[in-house]
């Protein structure tokens, strides 16, 4: 498919709706329906015990003669599931069984394997050892039976019973659960409708994806997904150009501003923050190419670097050239340029590192928080544990002591340069090097097996040692599921299986035409992966809490986004709204991000990033935020020469025409809750629009719409 | 209008709260600790008086070698001309003439010297923390930091004895310090883990949980059971914190709050979902304790980030009457202490933040008569190299080991130095390179000294005086059994 070709064409077909119904299929990429089957655990004929036998007695035959009764605490066993429809390598990893006591407290026991039993297909044996690996408690007692359940591509399965130790006890069945007997045949699956023109009728799963791809949905974006599909939409993203706003052309600050020339005003509108952020959220509301501008995010999120340490804008600017330029490019060129980025050279001190006196920052962060983490990984991103059980470091101190000495010598281009002007400091082109402050002796790198240029011989120039040494950080295999997994938690959900960690990673390591670190390649893998797409999902580990930032954007551009006033584009000033629920944009407090990807919920062994900014405070400010965008708006002020505020008119026709309210709440669902709104969450919203008068369009709206984006429900994007 | 905003905000919420907090408290323990059962040999003995923890965690590393510094010329121990040769060159070492003398009977009645940013500074509006040294109400725990066991030199180099994981990493060891454990990756801090166990006996009838943070989600604050609350500093009064704001006395807003308490007991099968939910009824629950009868601090307090968290710390304090609260932990945290460079200037702006804060927050815990009640800590990621890291202007130094802290209230034994000897037969280390105390080795040694005691006994000192039991030690500190004793002094008994 050639993309310009195919950008070209849409151009043409969208004025000229006849000629798009004739040309466009041929065109298309297809895409595939998005829902995965949802896993059935099969249990007795006549009852929700679970149909198991232990793993000794593991034949792969007759099914039905099973005899399902009580296990031992850590033995294995065998359950069987139904109704899957796995990928060529999709096997263990894939799965993760979810076990919860009569206390109500809940474990994960291990996936072994799972094979498909022979003659039968359509049924699988699947594997488990019955192990607490959470280590959230202490192991469940074997006193009776446990609820057992598996999840599988953010699907969960129906849960049945197992005998831990013994049977019976005081746990309860799920509501609604009925006896899941081994089918005799496989499910059919529901036939599908071959709708007679091309496009994407998953609503559901059109919501989720821009969530997921974009800094939220639009109606108009939804329509255009619906007609093109997500692969030809993804296409048509990576050529699009951009910023559709351009970046602010920002000058070096001087050493001292004189304030006679430049007041607080001047110093607010060129050297702080504030024009960085007003352009990112303005590009957030209305770019076009709205995923080069999330992924561009995610890695800010990556390879941080904070305006708390210098509030000069410009910089902050260079360095989010290079984090797009890069954003569909090449991970090994994104290493080099950040490497080198003024900006980066000053937050981590590479600027100041010399031969004599050396500065460990850089190197100890380049390899801990942006390229291979501190223990050595599986391809699908969980540990490698030596004999004894322990992960083992990726490197020790005498590594980042070697890595210092090959960072040495680098500093600002404050001459010769494009940006360079006397007396400034040049903080947009690239550090240069002075050989002079490089240390030349030899050093020793990371080891892995078949480590590419582990050592690195003495008297080099500098610049050659720094390709050389990134080329040792970027083909370390831990890189592929390092930013893989990051990568998945910052769009889809926080705690992704090793299977897709390890799709994606596989993607990474190679494009398909030997190509490493293809971060086009990436995306795609991540955005188009069984695991992220889909109607509904129903496991109850996936999604992710929508950090400050994109829940702003996501609420904001759902209803029109616009100036105080209506009528004009808003000026992007919403940051000061945005940073009291702990994201301040371009400000992160540490190179750890406003959170960080380990981050595990207190009270709980969830890994969930973003719940790192969640507390009883910014929970509130959350709140305060909708009442504010919902209720009222941004005003226009000195800083805010247009103001923000949200289009309620469309929310306000539907309430004027079903004074049920259920046209509005449905619509919300729709476009907010991929459809999945529960009917108690449902019927509770509606009672609150019902208490307001019919009449009065636009509280019942505003009811409606303050309900769902400050629900729990809404802000966990899942 | 407040009053009556308030007051249909409680009602509404509480009777809906209820619901909700029953759903939540069968579902994943919220609130536990309120809710467990008491031992019944505890059950008489919830405590007549208050006692609080305030840990302040230096983030980034506070350099501890130009924190507490030989002030003194004798040769047997490392003495200012040893300080002074290592840092002097590069512009790191701080002038003799500046420092603030301390006499520590522990050093055979040698002289040290503060900081001189923890004493009289410009611009300052008190005299700084190094007066509470003299009035013996502060006392410094020397060489501490992360171990799984003791560790002599020789055997952190021949690896024959376990080392904390990612030594020299912040993250690494700011989870370590906060959770307690070297060993281990834990989901719980040990502020947390001396909360689940000590809520329900010393806080049966609290209206808020017993630990608060004034500077977010942290893993120190976080336990098995027990949730921390999470407010901002003192910008923003008690009864604001947790407030959400466009409610009125409308019948359309009632409603609209009605449902927004309700959301929260619903669709609770999703982790994510039911997480950020707990965590929203926590700050709706506690909102109604917070919001009336406001107090307000009598002292000056001055306008730093830390100033404004230790204000918001001294108001909670002075309404614990009113939150039926005997025992509380806090969380606070001053920033910027990884100074890779510009260390001068910058490590001497956050102590003399750091001191005119605790010392505003000491003066007013003497004013509101609790200060025998109220011990305060500090923490850090690590001190950092006593090699420096570049030189003049932008000098700094790199990430080490080993740190000084300090403890500072009435029921603390001030004036002195506690911990376990080094190698000098003394706690403070012996500042040389590559010297008894380096965990480096050879030329190029930078000096991060090999620490003698760990957090876990620092902590379980702490603890003890807290009223946490012999028996309780194991369970918060699992390796405390590692290390010769839980208690290293500084606390009356």
């Amino acid at each position: 498919m050639n993309n310009r070709k195919s950008r070209w064409v849409w151009q043409i077909l969208s004025a000229n709706f006849l000629l798009f119904l004739l040309v466009f299929p041929i065109l298309a990429q297809p895409d595939p329906n998005p829902d995965s089957p949802t896993p059935i655990l099969i249990s007795e004929p006549n009852s929700t015990r679970a149909l198991a036998l232990p793993d000794s007695k593991f034949l792969r035959g007759n099914v039905s003669r099973i005899e399902s009764r009580a296990f031992l605490p850590d033995s294995k066993v065998v359950l069987y599931v139904t109704n899957l429809d796995l990928l060529a390598d999709e096997g263990a990893s894939a799965f993760r069984i979810y076990v919860e006591d009569a206390k109500g407290r809940k474990y994960r026991f291990p996936v072994l394997d799972i094979q498909p039993l022979k003659g039968q297909e359509w049924i699988y044996a699947l594997t488990v050892r019955l192990k607490d690996e959470l280590g959230f408690w202490e192991e469940p007692l074997a006193d009776g039976d446990v609820l057992i359940g598996i999840t599988w591509r953010g699907l969960a399965s129906n849960r049945v019973r197992l005998g831990f130790g013994k049977t019976g006890g005081d746990i309860k069945d799920d509501a609604g659960a009925v006896p899941t007997p081994a089918p005799t045949s496989p499910i059919k699956k529901s036939i599908n409708v071959e709708p007679n023109y091309v496009g994407y009728l998953y609503s559901g799963d059109r919501t989720r994806f821009m969530e997921q791809a974009t800094f939220g949905p639009t109606s108009e974006l939804d329509t255009r997904i619906r007609r093109v599909g997500l692969r030809t939409w993804l296409a048509e993203q990576f050529e699009a150009p951009y910023p559709t706003n351009p970046y602010p052309n920002l000058a070096l600050m001087p050493i001292n501003i004189d304030p006679n020339t430049c007041d607080a005003i001047c110093r607010r509108d060129f050297y702080s923050m504030y024009p960085v952020q007003n352009w990112f959220f303005k590009e957030a509301f209305y770019g076009e190419a709205q995923l080069k501008h999330r992924v561009a995010w995610a890695l800010s999120e990556l390879w941080v670097i904070s305006g708390v340490d210098t509030q000069q804008a410009s910089w902050m600017i260079a360095y989010h050239q290079l984090l797009s330029k890069n954003a569909f490019g090449s991970y090994r060129d994104l290493m080099y340029d950040m490497t080198l980025n003024p900006g980066m050279g000053n937050y981590l001190d590479m600027v100041r590192s010399t031969r004599n006196n050396p500065n460990e920052n850089y190197a100890r962060e380049i390899l801990q928080l942006f390229s291979i983490g501190l223990f050595m990984l599986n391809q699908d991103g969980t540990l490698q544990l030596d004999g004894s059980g322990k992960p083992i470091p990726t490197y020790d101190q005498n590594t980042v002591n070697n890595f210092t000495k090959v960072f040495t010598g680098w500093t600002f281009c404050n001459q010769a340069c494009q940006n360079s002007a006397p007396g400034l400091v040049n903080y947009k082109d690239p550090l240069i090097l002075n050989q002079n402050n490089h240390d030349v002796t030899a050093k020793t790198l990371l080891s892995y097996p078949g480590a590419v240029n582990q050592t690195i011989a003495a008297g080099q120039n500098g610049a050659t040692e720094l390709n050389q040494a990134l080329d040792n950080i970027f083909y370390h295999p831990n890189v592929a599921p390092f930013v893989s997994r990051i990568l998945i938690q910052q769009m889809v959900t926080s705690d992704p299986t090793p299977a897709f960690v390890g799709r994606v990673a596989s993607v990474f390591n190679n494009n398909g035409s030997n190509v490493r670190g293809d971060m086009k390649a990436v995306v795609k893998a991540i955005l188009l992966d069984p695991e992220a797409r889909g109607n509904i999902k129903t496991d109850p580990n996936y999604g992710k809490l929508r950090e400050p930032v994109q829940l702003a954007t996501n609420v904001l551009r759902q209803f029109d986004v616009q100036s105080a006033s209506g009528g004009a584009q808003s000026d992007g000033y919403i940051n000061q709204i945005v940073a009291p629920m702990g994201q301040n944009a371009f400000n992160s407090p540490t190179v750890f991000n406003y959170y960080t990807p380990d981050y595990v919920i207190p009270g709980t062994a969830l890994n969930g990033p973003e719940f790192g900014i969640l507390t009883t405070g910014t929970t509130i400010a959350r709140a305060n935020f909708m009442n504010t965008m919902v209720f009222s708006r941004v005003p226009v002020s000195s800083f805010a020469p247009l103001g923000t505020s949200i289009n309620l008119s469309e929310m306000q026709t539907l309430a004027a025409a079903d004074t049920t309210g259920n046209r509005l709440v449905d619509t919300l669902n729709t476009r907010m809750m991929h459809g999945a709104m529960s009917a108690q969450m449902k019927s509770t919203i509606l009672t609150a629009v019902q208490a307001v008068a019919s009449t009065n369009t636009l509280l019942r709206a505003q009811t409606a719409i303050y309900l769902v984006a400050t629900s729990s429900q809404y802000q966990v994007q899942r | 209008m407040t009053q009556n905003r308030r007051e249909f905000l409680k009602k509404s919420s509480c009777a809906l709260g209820m619901v909700t907090l029953a759903t939540q408290v069968e579902h994943f323990g919220l609130m536990s600790a309120l809710a467990q059962k008491v031992d019944s040999q505890e059950e008489a003995n919830v405590p007549s008086d208050y006692r609080a923890l305030v840990c302040i965690f230096m983030a980034g590393g506070n350099d501890g070698n130009n924190t507490v510094i030989p002030n003194h010329n004798d040769a047997s121990l490392s003495n200012y001309s040893a300080y002074s040769a290592a840092r002097n060159t590069q512009g790191l070492a701080i002038a003799q003439n500046a420092l603030l003398p301390i006499n520590v009977p522990r050093m055979n009645g040698l002289t040290y010297g503060l900081n001189p940013n923890l004493g009289t500074v410009a611009g300052g509006i008190n005299s700084g923390i190094h007066e509470l040294w003299v009035q013996g109400k502060m006392a410094i725990a020397a060489n501490v930091g992360t171990l799984i066991r003791p560790m002599t030199r020789t055997q952190y180099q021949n690896g024959s004895i376990a080392k904390p994981f990612q030594l020299f990493s912040h993250s690494d060891q700011v989870s370590q310090y906060q959770s307690g454990r070297s060993d281990a990756f834990s989901f719980t801090g040990w502020g947390g883990r001396i909360s689940d166990r000590r809520t329900a006996p010393d806080n049966p009838n609290g209206l808020i949980p017993m630990i608060t943070s004034i500077n977010g989600a942290q893993l120190f604050t976080a336990g098995q059971s027990t949730l921390p609350l999470a407010i901002s500093d003192s910008r923003t009064t008690l009864a604001n914190v947790l407030n959400p704001q466009g409610f009125n006395t409308s019948a359309e807003s009632q409603a609209r709050l009605a449902a927004f308490n309700q959301l929260r007991a619903q669709d609770l099968s999703n982790n994510y979902v039911a997480a950020a939910s707990r965590i929203t009824e926590q700050a709706m629950v506690a909102n109604q304790a917070l919001g009336s009868n406001p107090m307000e601090v009598t002292v000056p307090f001055p306008n730093s980030g830390i100033g404004y968290q230790l204000k918001q710390v001294a108001r909670l304090i002075k309404k614990r009457g009113d939150l039926s609260i005997n025992r509380q932990i806090f969380y606070c945290q001053i920033g910027g202490f990884d100074t890779h460079n510009g260390q001068i200037n910058g490590q001497s702006s956050l102590l003399s933040q750091l001191s005119q804060a605790v010392r505003a927050f000491y003066d007013e815990m003497v004013v509101q008569g609790v200060s025998n009640n109220v011990t305060t800590f500090t923490m850090s990621d690590f001190s950092r190299t006593f090699n420096p890291a570049g030189s003049g202007a932008t000098v700094g130094s790199d990430h080490a080991w080993a740190n000084h802290l300090f403890v500072i209230g009435g029921s603390v034994l001030g004036g002195n130095f506690y911990g376990m000897n080094t190698s000098n037969g003394t706690p403070y280390p012996t500042l040389v390179m590559n010297g008894p105390d380096d965990a480096d080795s050879g030329t190029n040694a930078r000096g991060r000294w090999i620490p003698t005691t760990s957090v876990e006994q620092y902590a379980a000192t702490l603890g003890r005086w807290y009223g946490l039991a012999d028996a309780d030690m194991p369970i918060v500190f699992p390796n405390i059994g590692n290390f010769p004793t839980t208690n290293l002094g500084f606390m009356q008994p």
